[in-house]
């Protein structure tokens, strides 16, 4: 195929040497400071929040972009819940919209722009054992996740009594992504799954807001699939997934905090009561997770780590070595595993 | 054939290294291709490594590596494109090197007529294309990537270039009329 050769926009060896060496090194080991459980391992059972199918009529949720300096709020999300629900239901809040299996697809779908619009409870039997209610409605039918916290298994089996071979996760996420959609597996042929999106619900890869809140299963979709949202992490459970630490709604929104001191920061994530109990830093061995460094160190970045908690990525010089490999860091005390 | 998982951690890091160093500059390649936006091409490079590290158990050992890689990195895009995009903070030193280090190539005459004809095709007739042309796969290998058979993509490959053929006569016709300048934006 020499035609398409001839428009390659860039080879392997060009891309690379787009990147300074210190770069590849500063992703590699930012990556494995992450928890390497494969995605929902941890998922462990809790009691299961009843959510209705009402709770998908509320509209997206709004996230105000909290001023700097405000009095910080922990982990929690600044969401107005119209309804009063709890955060924790807000969380929750979890639609599927699959199209109506009985019904032939006329035409493509209109592409979502929105949340979906609110269904009507019918023809979902409440019972109390159900993870997951399907409701017909206008073709499509809506699939609520009634308990976030179930065994992923439940899912799957109430999936396949709908001929549909979907596995459906949730991992613990930083604030303004839960209840978010955080990734989507599905075959490489045959119809796509679609987000539903809203707009300014969360913020996301390159500055966009159209925030995935559902998806939209096409007629016709017999492949497998899987789909995994964010969930609201427990006290002291690490994320598997994390929004940037000073998009709003997460815990630093608002902070400028590049170039200053460790010591400096810490006092400032103390008016937040953010502690952080990982410091990250590149040394030309590798990426080094410890408890404690020198005050006198520079902070880098941040990245949500678990509620109420941060990694700080940091080290001995003011900016981060970038022309070169890392510098090898000063010895520090406590390295933790 | 994924392996028993790995328990200590030293030997995971040591083994997500070995993957990272001889990968991550064809992975890169392999997302800004397929992307002219080099914040979301940094992003989808973190999440793939990302997902290389927390499932480093099912990486199958080389020559299927890379294969498994582009897999994962083929995914993610797709994410991307449907809005599932993470500004994840673990790229924020290579989003700020490709910003000011790449700069997808602007075509004129032929190279935007074939341009325009690739990107009038599906988008699976364009992963097809490019996975052959761009990363010089042959059928078994693009098999693996796609996770369908050798025969599928014999099929599909061979419906792509003749629809691939056909926009291209149909662009030759249309920058008969009119000159054709066609800046690389991103296939995907």
């Amino acid at each position: 195929m020499n035609q398409i050769s001839r428009i390659c926009p860039v080879t392997d060896t060009d891309a690379e040497r787009l990147v300074r060496p210190g770069t590849f090194a500063d992703l590699g080991a930012r990556i494995t400071t992450a928890p390497p459980a494969d995605l929902g391992a941890r998922i462990t059972a809790a009691p299961p929040a009843d959510l209705g199918a009402r709770i998908t009529a509320a509209p997206p949720a709004d996230l105000a972009p909290a001023r700097p300096g405000r009095r910080p709020r922990g982990h929690r999300k600044p969401i107005r819940t119209p309804i009063g629900m709890s955060l924790a239901a807000v969380a929750a809040v979890i639609a599927l919209v699959a199209a109506a299996l009985a019904i032939t697809r006329p035409s493509a779908p209109p592409k979502p722009a929105t949340a979906p619009p609110p269904s009507v409870e019918s023809s979902a039997r409440p019972l109390a054992a159900q993870v997951l209610s399907f409701t017909t409605s206008g073709g499509y039918i809506t699939v609520i996740v009634r308990n976030p916290l179930a065994d992923p298994a439940r899912y799957r089996a109430e999936f396949a009594a709908h001929h549909l071979n979907i596995t459906l996760k949730m991992v613990p996420a930083s604030p303004s992504i839960v209840g978010t959609v955080v990734y989507i597996e599905e075959p490489a042929s045959g119809p796509d799954i679609e987000t539903i999106t809203a707009q300014g619900r969360c913020y996301t890869g390159g500055g966009g807001s159209a925030c995935p809140v559902g998806v939209r299963i096409p007629v016709g979709f017999r492949g497998q699939a899987e789909v995994v949202f964010g969930r609201a992490a427990r006290p002291g459970e690490q994320y598997e997934s994390t929004a940037s630490a000073t998009a709003p709604g997460e815990v630093l929104h608002g902070l400028r905090f590049a170039g200053d001191t460790v010591a400096q920061v810490l006092a400032l994530l103390r008016e937040r009561h953010v502690t952080v109990p990982v410091f990250n830093y590149a040394q030309s061995g590798g990426a080094r997770n410890v408890s404690h460094v020198p005050g006198t160190w520079y902070v880098y970045d941040a990245d949500p780590w678990a509620p109420g908690q941060v990694l700080l990525f940091v080290g001995p010089t003011r900016t981060p070595p970038a022309n070169q490999a890392p510098q090898p860091g000063t010895p520090v005390a406590s390295p933790t595993s | 054939m994924p392996r028993p998982p790995i328990a200590d951690p030293g030997e995971r890091q040591r083994r997500f290294e070995v993957v990272y160093a001889a990968h991550r500059g064809p992975i890169l390649g392999y997302v800004l291709r397929r992307t002219g936006n080099p914040d979301d091409a940094a992003d989808v490079i973190a999440e793939t490594f990302l997902t290389a590290w927390r499932r480093l158990d099912e990486i199958p050992r080389d020559p299927q590596t890379r294969l498994w890689l582009y897999g994962v990195a083929r995914r993610v895009l797709a994410n991307h494109h449907r809005g599932e995009r993470r500004r994840s903070a673990l790229a924020d030193r290579l989003r700020a090197d490709l910003a000011v280090g790449y700069h997808p190539p602007e075509f004129d005459g032929e190279q935007a007529q074939i341009t325009e004809a690739f990107r009038g095709l599906p988008a699976a007739d364009r992963e097809l294309l490019a996975l052959s042309a761009w990363e010089g796969l042959d059928y078994g290998q693009i098999a693996v990537v796609l996770g369908c058979s050798r025969n599928a993509v014999r099929l599909r490959l061979f419906r792509a270039r003749k629809r691939f053929a056909a926009e291209l006569a149909d662009a030759g016709a249309r920058s008969a009329q009119s000159g054709v300048h066609v800046p690389h934006g991103g296939f995907v």
